[in-house]
């Protein structure tokens, strides 16, 4: 009697489990016997576990993304033009890559990993907010300094400090950009009334990048490199307060919105037949802006999600890309992961794993 | 300087329209000029050096002329022009059809270059006034080369 119920109790208990070898992969972190040796440890990360495994991925994603080929497709003939056809122009057709990122992100370090991507080429689209755009031209003309999350803020307001987070910015930062910024706005109205210019947010931006003339600068690269910015919420900042101002000086500078949101949907609409991959780092306008042009072509090939944003609230900042299939704006067939990491830590890893390491890789391979 | 009856010029030639203040140190009740207008504040508020920049003062004013509403945001450091605004009274001697009115200057001859005010109560006061008989000192203020009747005095009956 007491070996059935011990029987049946020890078959509860030890339920015979499925094998997962040859199926799921092992999970084994790093092994600092080896030596501190940073790539392997990086890579460590695809079979560590939590966040590290979809770093990981996210990692690998990429990597996808860099190496696609429009000569990995199988030609579907009767689409095809002779030229689409032809292996070396097949081989020279890359994956559209395009890059959102949100205003704190600018104020801390990672603005010196954009502007690497962008210095060269590394990405085809940047969508920001506005704050990402006038913290990277403010940091030309003044630091950003690191305070302390707990600093108090009416300490902070008497000594004119504004805190990001654990960041300051000194208001005579913002001083400073107003003075560089308005002589530029006079001379766009001039531009718009003389020549007809017809301002919008991606055309301002590149000139603000040709004026800032600074190596440090993302948005100077972006000129340089012909990559277009978009910030649709380009009001939303101090550059929006120093338009405000500005038109109380001089009013009549116009800035539209219609042609820019043209030249955004055309990126995606017309990247065919490139695949197009999205990075996003942080939500809001950034990650909606670029899910929501890649809709209009039936939906991105690649994403990678890195945010703190939480679904359970139905924000769009927090939801999954799988949500963001339901709307078209992923495809189905898309490599997609999310990473929940602060962007100042994942974002330089993953950079390090994929773009600069493939650059090494060129750089090496041609000396 | 000509005589002229109907020749008008600005009455000191030489010195300027407008004075040069620091925004900053502009009050409410204190003139401001605004697109070319003369102006009196109504409102005036300061907002601190921030990331909207330096500190700068929000003018809400009032055209002294046509009462329109105008608005300014300067940079507190920066300059504004205040216009001079002179006050001058004059008694009324006549009003003709066509709406303009001859005044008695100090020096004993007439001033025939300013119209009747647009504002209705005023316009009827001087009117009703004027008929009655009664001396009517009207006060003139100028600025920026434009004058008008702005109030009126009743120095009682003759």
């Amino acid at each position: 009697m007491e070996d059935r119920v011990f029987s049946s109790v020890h078959s509860t208990v030890f339920k015979e489990s499925e094998s997962l070898e040859g199926k799921c992969d092992k999970i084994e972190g790093y092994d600092f016997n080896q030596g501190v040796n940073y790539p392997k440890l990086l890579r460590s990360m695809l079979t560590t576990g939590f966040q590290a495994s979809n770093l990981g991925e996210a990692i690998d994603i990429v990597n996808q993304m860099l190496d696609w080929r429009l000569a990995d497709e199988t030609i579907v003939a009767e689409d095809c033009t002779e030229e689409e056809k032809d292996p070396s122009y097949r081989e020279s057709v890359k994956c559209k890559i395009f890059l959102g990122f949100t205003s704190n992100l600018v104020s801390s370090g990672v603005r010196d990993t954009i502007r690497y991507l962008v210095q060269h080429h590394m990405v085809d689209v940047i969508v920001t907010t506005t704050g990402g755009v006038e913290e990277d031209l403010i940091k030309c003309l003044a630091p950003t300094f690191k305070g302390d999350f707990s600093l108090p803020g009416a300490y902070l307001r008497s000594k004119g400090l504004n805190r990001i987070g654990n960041l300051l910015v000194p208001n005579d930062n913002y001083c400073k950009f107003e003075d560089w910024i308005i002589p530029i706005f006079d001379e766009m109205l001039k531009e718009q009334k003389e020549e007809n210019v017809l301002w919008t947010p991606s055309k301002l931006l590149a000139r603000l990048g040709k004026e800032i003339n600074n190596e440090s600068s993302y948005l100077y690269w972006a000129y340089k490199m012909n990559i277009p910015v978009f910030c649709p919420g380009l009001t939303d900042g101090s550059l929006g307060d120093m338009l405000y101002f500005h038109s109380f000086r001089t009013s009549g500078l116009i800035i539209d919105v219609v042609q820019d949101i043209r030249a955004m949907n055309s990126e995606a609409v017309h990247a065919t037949p490139r695949k197009t991959g999205m990075i996003i780092l942080g939500g809001g306008l950034p990650k909606h802006h670029i899910c929501n042009a890649n809709m209009m072509r039936n939906g991105a090939d690649y994403a990678v999600f890195i945010n703190t944003g939480q679904e359970f609230d139905g924000s769009d900042s927090g939801a999954r890309p799988d949500e963001a299939v339901s709307w078209g704006k992923i495809r189905g067939s898309a490599k997609t992961v999310k990473v929940y990491c602060d962007a100042t830590i994942a974002f330089p890893l993953l950079v390090a794993e994929t773009f600069a390491s493939k650059r090494d890789q060129t750089c090496e391979s041609k000396a | 300087m000509s005589d002229e009856e109907h020749h008008f010029e600005s009455s000191d030639a030489g010195a300027s329209k407008t004075y040069p203040q620091q925004a900053g140190t502009i009050r409410k009740n204190g003139y401001i000029v605004i697109k070319g207008r003369p102006c009196k504040v109504v409102e005036v508020s300061t907002s601190k050096t921030g990331k909207h920049g330096h500190a700068k003062c929000h003018f809400v004013a009032i055209d002294i002329f046509n009462s329109k509403k105008l608005e300014d945001i300067v940079p507190s450091s920066h300059n504004c022009d205040v216009p001079h605004v002179n006050r001058t009274d004059y008694q009324l001697i006549d009003i003709s059809e066509d709406g303009y009115v001859s005044l008695l200057t100090d020096n004993g001859s007439t001033k025939d270059d300013l119209k009747l005010p647009t504002d209705d109560t005023l316009l009827q006061q001087i009117k009703s006034g004027f008929e009655d008989g009664k001396d009517l000192v009207v006060s003139v203020m100028s600025a920026m080369g434009e004058e008008q009747i702005n109030a009126l005095k009743d120095i009682g009956p003759k």
